[in-house]
This record gives structure tokens, C-alpha cells and sequence, in this order.
């Protein structure tokens, strides 16, 4: 987009999977089995914060994968939530930017709530992010936007396969075109196409992990200790 | 709901609203037709390779047929529009673009389908294709549909394989529906995602909606 991008180069996370230190680190992911892959989300994505704050006691008749998706979509969308609120409050934007980063903060605030309030005392904490100055101008603004909701449609879309609770399936596959829309919303607003591919391409959750580990965006991970240490604070009032 | 996501949007168009009034008596030879195509006999005892193969069921195999419907559908209407000759300038990239993806899903569904595919309907779009501003507000339609469409049918798709065609396709629909929409919203109220949780549409909602179009002829 803009050629002085301050810290993260989204130009590069935009191809994140030709990009040769995401690709690594996906790799590496894509070869622990089910189980060592939800320790090792964890401590890439949050240090244990992400996946390891579900309860032994998997909550109602959920079973653990889904709850381990469930989480998964509630850290993306406390992402893309915390970033459209700074982006706000931060940024002065053009009225169609303005008016796309405000409704689909009301959209990501309102999956948080909704993913929170489905997972319940299961829900893991929300982390502190770092948008590394991506939030204080319009072009990185859009740049960035572009990248999270990209993303965030291929994470839905590889996880849809996966989910076993059909409850679960149904709320993830409605949250899922919303965020097609949004990628194809904010890509037709900087001139870029909204529909680029035929077949939309989905990731796994490894490759969401290590991709959105690669922006540094989540700052929480730095300072957690390790693995599974989780600090216990429920994320839910509710 | 069908009627919601088809009149109020086709309403504001005068043509268009003429067309689909006129055209309610052909809604329950739609659905019969299409039950043939989609649920009865067409499909009953030929499973082509590919299915046999990946064990597709008969409800998969229903599902994508009625898929591959509406994609024909889709594809059919982005064609002419295209051949009318009456779109310039975003939207006629937007048609072009979308009129390839239309194509290619037909392509891949028929693929997968095999034998078992069903044949192409005919159409009659009622001279939506005549002018940029029927297109806009029919593509918009359409596409809203077609996500809505392929939503509804996650829950009910048994192969996970399918599941995970489905919703590269759904995706891919909703950035058409997104894009149309900016286009005919740019600076007006029409919101590219208007909901915070896009609706589902049942098969039946949608064979409804679709017939009283009179979109589909045979």
C-alpha cells in the first residue's frame, strides 16, 4: 500500500505463506500431531494463553475440539476487535473507511460476545495486543484490515470441516461469510480485488497461529512464561 | 424470509418488481421441477466415479445438485448481462470477474457430480440484463441468496470433504454479495455485511425465493 509502512510489513503477510519465516514456523506446526499442535498453539500464539485456558472439565456436551475451535475464533476476533476499536480512536479515516471500520468493530465486538457467551467460564482470557503503529493512519489501517480479515475468512473456512457439535458448526459458518464480506468490503475500498480467488483458499489452525504470531500483534506472548502456565482468571463474567 | 431477501430488494427496481409479481403463478412448477431434479429420480441409482469413490451419499449428492442450480443460475445471468453489452466501468469488471467464478464453480460441480449432474434449466431473467442499474440490483439478490443458500446447507452436508468445497464457494459468494453491494452503496445506506451474523436460508426458502423470480423457464 504505502511505502513507509512503520514496523509490520503487510505487503509481506499478505503472501504470509511464501513469506520464508512464517512459512517455517507453519511448517514446524503442521508437523506436531492433534495433540502436542494444541501445546504448541499455545505457546505460539499466546504462551499458553490461547488454547490452554480450557478447563480439564470440557463445559456441557461440547467436545474439546470444539471448544479448542471456539477459542481458536474468539482470540482472532478479539484481534480484529481490539484493532478496529484502536483504528478509531487512532486514525483519521476517509468516510467509506470510516464507515467500514466502524461497523465492523459493532461486528467483532459482537462475535467476542457471542463466542464468550457460548464458551462461557471455557472462554480464554482476551491477551493485550500491539498493533505496532498499523492503527494511526488510514493506509496502514486498510493494509492491515485487508490481512486480518483475510485471514480471519480462511480460519473459519478450515475449521468448518473440523467442528463436530452442529450448534457450533451453524455459529461458525454464519460468522464466516460476514467475514468474507468484510475482506471483500475493505478490498474494494483501496482498489484491490474483492474477489480474487474462485475457490476462497482456507488455512489450518496452525497456519493462522504462526501467521498472526508473525505480527507480533499479540503482545501478551512475550511475557507469558511458558507452555500451559495459565493464569486462571476466567475471561467471562458470565 | 425468502420474500424479504427477493422483494425488498427487486421492489425498488419498477421493472423488475412488474416481472416477479407477474411471474408468482410459475413458483410451484419451479419447485416441482426442481424437486425432480434435486430429490427424485434423477439421481437415484447413478453414483458417477467420483462419488462412488468418496462414498457420497444421496443427500450430498442432492445438495450438490441443488448448488450446482443456482451456480447455473448465477453463471447464466452474469453471461448475459455480459453479452447485453451494457456495463462499463466497475460494474462491468465486477460482472466479468464474477461471471469466470459463476463459470468455474458450474465447471468443478459438474465435475463432481459426474453423471449424476443435473442438466442446465433455461433461463429467462426478464430483462434485468437490459440495464446496469436492474443488473446491480439482481446481482445483489442473487448473490445474497446464494450465500444464504450455501450456509444452509453446511449443517446438512455429511462429507467433510464437500463441507469444505461448500465453504470455499460461501466465501467466495459473499465477497461477490459484499462487492456488489458496495458498488451500488457507495455512499448511500446499503451496507456491504448488514448483518453481524449472516442469515441461512433452507433449500425450500430458497427454491421459493428462486421461483418467484421465473428466473428459471424449464
Amino acid at each position: 500500500m504505502s511505502r513507509d509502512i512503520p514496523m509490520v510489513d503487510v505487503s509481506h503477510l499478505e503472501v504470509f505463506d511464501r513469506d520464508g519465516a512464517l512459512a517455517e514456523a507453519a511448517d514446524h506446526l503442521n508437523h506436531l500431531n492433534r495433540r502436542g499442535f494444541l501445546r504448541g498453539a499455545g505457546a505460539v500464539a499466546g504462551g499458553g494463553l490461547i488454547l490452554g485456558a480450557i478447563p480439564a472439565r470440557a463445559f456441557g456436551q461440547t467436545p474439546k475440539g470444539d471448544v479448542a475451535i471456539l477459542n481458536f475464533a474468539l482470540t482472532l476476533e478479539y484481534l480484529e476487535a481490539e484493532f478496529y476499536r484502536e483504528a478509531n480512536k487512532d486514525a483519521d479515516l476517509d468516510a467509506q473507511t470510516d464507515r467500514f471500520a466502524k461497523l465492523v468493530l459493532q461486528h467483532e465486538d459482537a462475535h467476542v460476545a457471542a463466542l464468550k457467551d457460548t464458551l462461557k467460564d471455557a472462554a480464554v482470557k482476551k491477551p493485550s495486543f500491539d498493533f505496532k503503529g498499523t492503527t494511526s493512519k488510514q493506509s496502514t489501517f486498510q493494509a492491515t484490515a485487508i490481512v486480518l480479515e483475510d485471514t480471519g475468512v480462511r480460519a473459519y473456512q478450515g475449521q468448518a470441516p473440523n467442528i463436530k457439535t452442529e450448534a457450533v458448526l451453524k455459529a461458525a459458518i454464519s460468522i464466516h461469510p460476514v467475514e468474507a464480506r468484510h475482506a471483500a468490503w475493505i478490498r474494494n475500498i483501496v482498489g484491490m480485488p474483492p474477489a480474487p480467488d474462485t475457490f476462497n483458499p482456507a488455512d489450518d489452525m496452525a497456519t493462522v497461529l504462526a501467521a498472526v504470531q508473525g505480527t507480533g500483534f499479540i503482545s501478551t506472548a512475550s511475557s507469558a512464561s511458558s507452555g500451559d502456565s495459565v493464569s486462571g482468571t476466567p475471561a467471562v463474567a458470565g | 424470509m425468502p420474500d424479504e431477501l427477493m422483494i425488498e430488494d427487486l421492489d425498488r427496481d419498477g421493472a423488475v418488481a412488474e416481472a416477479t409479481a407477474e411471474l408468482k403463478t410459475s413458483r410451484s412448477g419451479l419447485l416441482r421441477r426442481v424437486g425432480l431434479l434435486a430429490g427424485g429420480g434423477l439421481v437415484a441409482g447413478i453414483v458417477p466415479m467420483a462419488l462412488s469413490r468418496a462414498q457420497t451419499s444421496k443427500n450430498d449428492v442432492k445438495i450438490l445438485n441443488y448448488a450446482l442450480t443456482l451456480e447455473y443460475l448465477e453463471s447464466a445471468f452474469y453471461a448475459e448481462a455480459l453479452s447485453k453489452g451494457k456495463l462499463e466501468g466497475s460494474v462491468l469488471n465486477f460482472a466479468q470477474v464474477v461471471a469466470r467464478h459463476e463459470a468455474e464453480h458450474v465447471t468443478a460441480l459438474e465435475a463432481a457430480l459426474g453423471s449424476a449432474a443435473t442438466k442446465k434449466p433455461s433461463f429467462d431473467f426478464k430483462g434485468t440484463t437490459n440495464s446496469q442499474k436492474t443488473f446491480l440490483s439482481t446481482a445483489k439478490v442473487l448473490e445474497d441468496t446464494g450465500v444464504s443458500a450455501y450456509q444452509g446447507q453446511a449443517t446438512e452436508i455429511d462429507s467433510k470433504a464437500i463441507l469444505a468445497t461448500a465453504g470455499s464457494i460461501l466465501a467466495v459468494e459473499a465477497r461477490h454479495a459484499s462487492w456488489v453491494r458496495n458498488i451500488i452503496g457507495a455512499g448511500k445506506e446499503l451496507k456491504p455485511a448488514p448483518d453481524v451474523f449472516n442469515p441461512a436460508l433452507t433449500m425450500k426458502q430458497v427454491l421459493a425465493a428462486v421461483g418467484d423470480t421465473g428466473f428459471i423457464k424449464s
